[in-house]
């Protein structure tokens, strides 16, 4: 009995705060994490991602009119139902001329953080066209 | 209260008819009048962004469009007195670029006039495009009407100064949402100038003003917008029938302010969003626009095209040539005195294409 | 006035179809893949129309000498097209143009590759007074027979409730587009694949060729498939470039005939039937917007593997040579259609969109055709 109350007691003082009890602090790292990779994503929504000068900035100033609040949607240009990374893809194979990223890169994480982030504030509409 | 606030205060529409006729000559000279001259027509191409790859290759996408452009000015029938290029020939305003662009142009048939954009001129602060293509401010006069070329993409001297390189001070003025951008300017040199062209002419001489950069304030993180707008607005106040045509958005786009009215015309390139569907900045996008239909990125030449300009009582109607979607036709209203879509204006007959979020 | 049968009771009365001569009302199971067929409201559609249409489509007495019917250039056992490069009418007059399928053709929003006529009942009037075609005058031939042959009177009745007197063409043609609108299915391996819930209804070749059709190949966005039906058509107009080059250098005199052309009085649809520069004027002749120069209606791909040879010109002999071609990226010209460039498709892919392309074939007219 004696032995498993130092082994708790010892446990208690090695394990920080239970598992929910986020700070500030945690908070404000997380968050410049996030930005970290959004800001990324920023330098290479600008960039030419393909093979023909064109970066994603030409026809989506700050990101507009990617709609990213929509998704998934009946996307017309993949005759299916998708998600914006899919949807990156196509753009980037398409009007770029380039070649796809895998749908878990960092690159495409970057991406859509840089994406949701010039749209935060506007509220969820799946299916929107 | 001023007679002008007065009016503004009333709102454009609907003025003519509401107030005495000596009012609204005085508030802003438009007269009630339409202006005698002979008719023409006239032809607008505008923002191509030619892009070198290297070599003799050159984004075929952007290529494309001004070579369906050229090829349908010249099948004009009747033809036009001539034709406007409205600015951004080159991407980065390399002379290949340019070179290119002129290639495709010589084979327009009729005579062109030209305008230069910001991203024909900053790789070289315009000397490629003075020594081998136009001046870059100048007015001519054709069958009666004063048509002025502005250089409206000048911007202030320090931050032309700030680059190391050339290619970096072309690169940030290409970036259309740059952070570290710099909003457009006409300058004082050219006010000036203005003011003295714009002097020997009569009140109702209509006036025809050409920019790249549209001459009223849309929305600045785009630099949809000259910074001294006002200025050259205030040179243009006296005239009875004052267009601006101007290039640079990428949309149609148009507007009444005062006794100016204001057309976009259309890239052969790319369409540009509506500054509406950018949610983190106010814009004053001009109410009166029917917006363009949403383009499918698909179709390259969705959201692109080029202008016919009939010009007739001193005023302009806009037959935009929108490929792939139906032709819009915007003209000016004599009793509203503002531009209207002749199909689409009433808030009734919109379309869902014409819905942009 | 009858009132329209509903599919499944059509179906209970006839047998299965076996072959394409029958007429039947589209069955639900035809039509795996497809939307309900468009019907307009002024020609609901019932048997006794698409009897007597049928009649009236295989009639040869609707032309000047007595030897051309609709079906003479959209045979039934073919496919309901003739497998000629471009069609051949009265005295085996050349025209200008590839005979559409008639399969499927009630899903198009307009008829002609140059969308000039906007219903099925409207584009089935043009042949029968066109020179090249029919080569009547105009249709009172047509309800002279109809008015005074006694079956007709009787068919004519049953189906619009009409005396004989008041048979009008328009009466004949609704009943050949109420046909028309039986003329119809989905159920290819395609269908049975996507919608069907049939994973073993492709090839591994063209499962992989849906997957260029959908990615690579660039085709879907105008040959549309979508999540629950397939048009394999946007019922749109664009230029590839196929037989351009035949009038680029001389555009503006073509331009220039054809107004004048028009200017007489002229239909388009004798002009473009009869000379093959203006033919490849496309959509242009119909809107008179050089914005359309060249440009033709999105064919569906429904049946593609039956209906040899390819375009509006019938200039491409095989799938090999149509993949081919949009693989060049088409005929390049500045009136391109935005939607068209090199595609740098590999040997396989090319292989595997062939496969695909062979398996739109429905099942109800697998027979049909070479």
């Amino acid at each position: 009995m004696k032995r498993i109350s130092v082994w708790l007691l010892l446990a208690a003082l090695a394990v920080p705060a239970p598992g929910d009890e986020f700070t500030e602090e945690d908070l404000k790292r997380w968050k410049a994490e996030y930005m970290k990779v959004m800001e990324r994503g920023e330098k290479l929504f600008h960039s030419p991602l393909g093979s023909n000068n064109v970066s994603c900035d030409q026809c989506h100033p700050n990101g507009a009119n990617t709609h990213p609040e929509t998704y998934p949607k009946f996307q017309k240009q993949l005759g299916k139902v998708a998600t914006l990374r899919e949807m990156i893809n196509w753009c980037l194979q398409n009007p770029l001329e380039g070649k796809p990223l895998a749908l878990d890169s960092d690159e495409m994480i970057a991406l859509e953080a840089y994406i949701h982030w010039e749209r935060r504030g506007v509220p969820l509409a799946p299916g929107k066209h | 209260m001023k007679r002008r606030q007065f009016l503004k205060g009333m709102g454009l529409a609907g003025l003519g008819a509401t107030l005495p006729f000596s009012l609204v000559e005085i508030s802003f000279a438009m007269g009630t009048k339409p202006a005698e001259h002979e008719s023409f027509t006239f032809a607008y191409i505008s923002d191509s962004h030619l892009t070198h790859l290297g070599g003799t290759r050159f984004t075929r996408n952007f290529d494309q469009g001004l070579r369906k452009a050229v090829m349908e000015v010249n099948l004009m029938d009747p033809k036009p007195d001539f034709v406007v290029y409205g600015g951004d020939l080159a991407q980065l305003g390399k002379r290949e670029e340019l070179d290119h662009g002129l290639e495709l142009l010589s084979a327009l048939r009729p005579p062109i006039k030209w305008v230069i954009g910001e991203h024909d001129f900053y790789l070289d602060m315009g000397r490629y495009w003075e020594d081998k293509i136009s001046p870059l401010h100048y007015s001519f006069d054709h069958k009666g009407v004063h048509f002025v070329v502005l250089n409206s993409i000048l911007t202030y001297e320090d931050w032309i100064a700030r680059w190391p390189t050339a290619e970096e001070r072309m690169a940030n003025m290409a970036r259309l949402d740059n952070p570290h951008g710099s909003p457009f300017l006409v300058g004082e040199a050219q006010l000036r100038w203005l003011a003295e062209d714009l002097a020997k002419y009569d009140a109702n001489v209509p006036v025809v003003v050409l920019s790249h950069s549209p001459l009223y304030k849309i929305f600045k993180p785009w630099n949809f917008w000259t910074d001294d707008a006002e200025q050259v607005q205030k040179l243009l106040q006296r005239f009875h029938r004052v267009t601006v045509l101007h290039g640079h958005v990428h949309q149609v786009l148009y507007n009444q302010i005062g006794n100016i009215t204001f057309y976009a015309m259309m890239a052969t390139a790319w369409p540009w969003p509506y500054p509406v569907s950018y949610v983190q900045k106010p814009n004053q996008v001009p109410k009166l626009t029917v917006f363009m239909n949403r383009a499918d990125p698909f179709h390259e030449r969705d959201g692109t095209g080029w202008d016919i300009l009939d010009l007739d009582s001193g005023t302009i109607t806009n037959h935009y040539q929108l490929w792939m979607n139906e032709n819009r036709t915007v003209a000016f209203d004599f009793k509203l005195k503002h531009p209207v879509d002749l199909k689409y204006q009433d808030p009734d007959k919109r379309i869902p294409p014409q819905f942009h979020y | 006035m009858r009132k329209p049968i509903s599919a499944t009771a059509a179906g209970l009365c006839l047998a299965v179809a076996v072959n394409a001569a029958e007429v039947s009302l589209p069955k639900e199971r035809d039509l795996l893949g497809l939307p309900p067929v468009p019907v307009p409201a002024d020609n609901p559609l019932t048997l006794e129309k698409a009897v007597l249409g049928k009649k009236l489509f295989e009639d040869r007495r609707f032309s000047a000498d007595g030897t051309i019917s609709c079906a003479h250039c959209h045979r039934p056992e073919l496919a309901f097209q003739d497998g000629l490069a471009v069609s051949e009418g009265i005295g085996g007059r050349k025209g200008t143009r590839n005979a559409p399928t008639i399969i499927n053709a009630a899903y198009y929003t307009t008829q002609f590759w140059d969308g000039r006529r906007p219903t099925l009942e409207a584009q089935s009037k043009d042949p029968f007074v066109n020179p090249i075609e029919h080569g009547l005058k105009n249709h009172d031939p047509i309800v002279g027979v109809v008015r005074s042959d006694p079956a007709y009177r009787r068919s004519f009745e049953r189906a619009f409730g009409v005396k004989p007197a008041q048979i009008t063409i328009d009466h004949v043609a609704q009943a050949i587009a109420s046909f028309e609108r039986t003329v119809v299915a989905g159920d290819s391996p395609f269908d049975r694949y996507l919608y069907g819930g049939d994973k073993n209804a492709l090839s591994p070749a063209a499962v992989r060729g849906l997957a260029v059709f959908r990615g690579k190949g660039r085709c879907v966005s105008c040959h549309v498939i979508e999540s629950s039906t397939a048009l394999f058509t946007d019922n749109d107009f664009h230029n590839l470039g196929v037989g351009f080059e035949r009038i680029a250098d001389r555009l503006p005199e073509i331009i220039a005939a054809f107004r004048k052309a028009k200017a007489t009085g002229k239909p388009v649809d004798e002009a473009v039937l009869s000379q093959k520069a203006l033919s490849e004027l496309g959509r242009f002749a119909v809107t008179g917007d050089v914005s359309d120069l060249g440009k033709f209606k999105t064919s569906t791909l429904r049946n593609i593997a039956l209906t040899a040879p390819y375009m509006h010109d019938g200039s491409l002999k095989t799938l090999e040579e149509v993949v081919d071609f949009y693989d060049r990226g088409g005929f390049a010209n500045p009136m391109l259609d935005g939607g068209i460039r090199p595609l740098g498709l590999t040997a396989q892919e090319k292989a595997d969109l062939v496969a695909f392309l062979k398996s739109l074939t429905s099942s109800r007219f697998a027979t049909t055709g070479r």
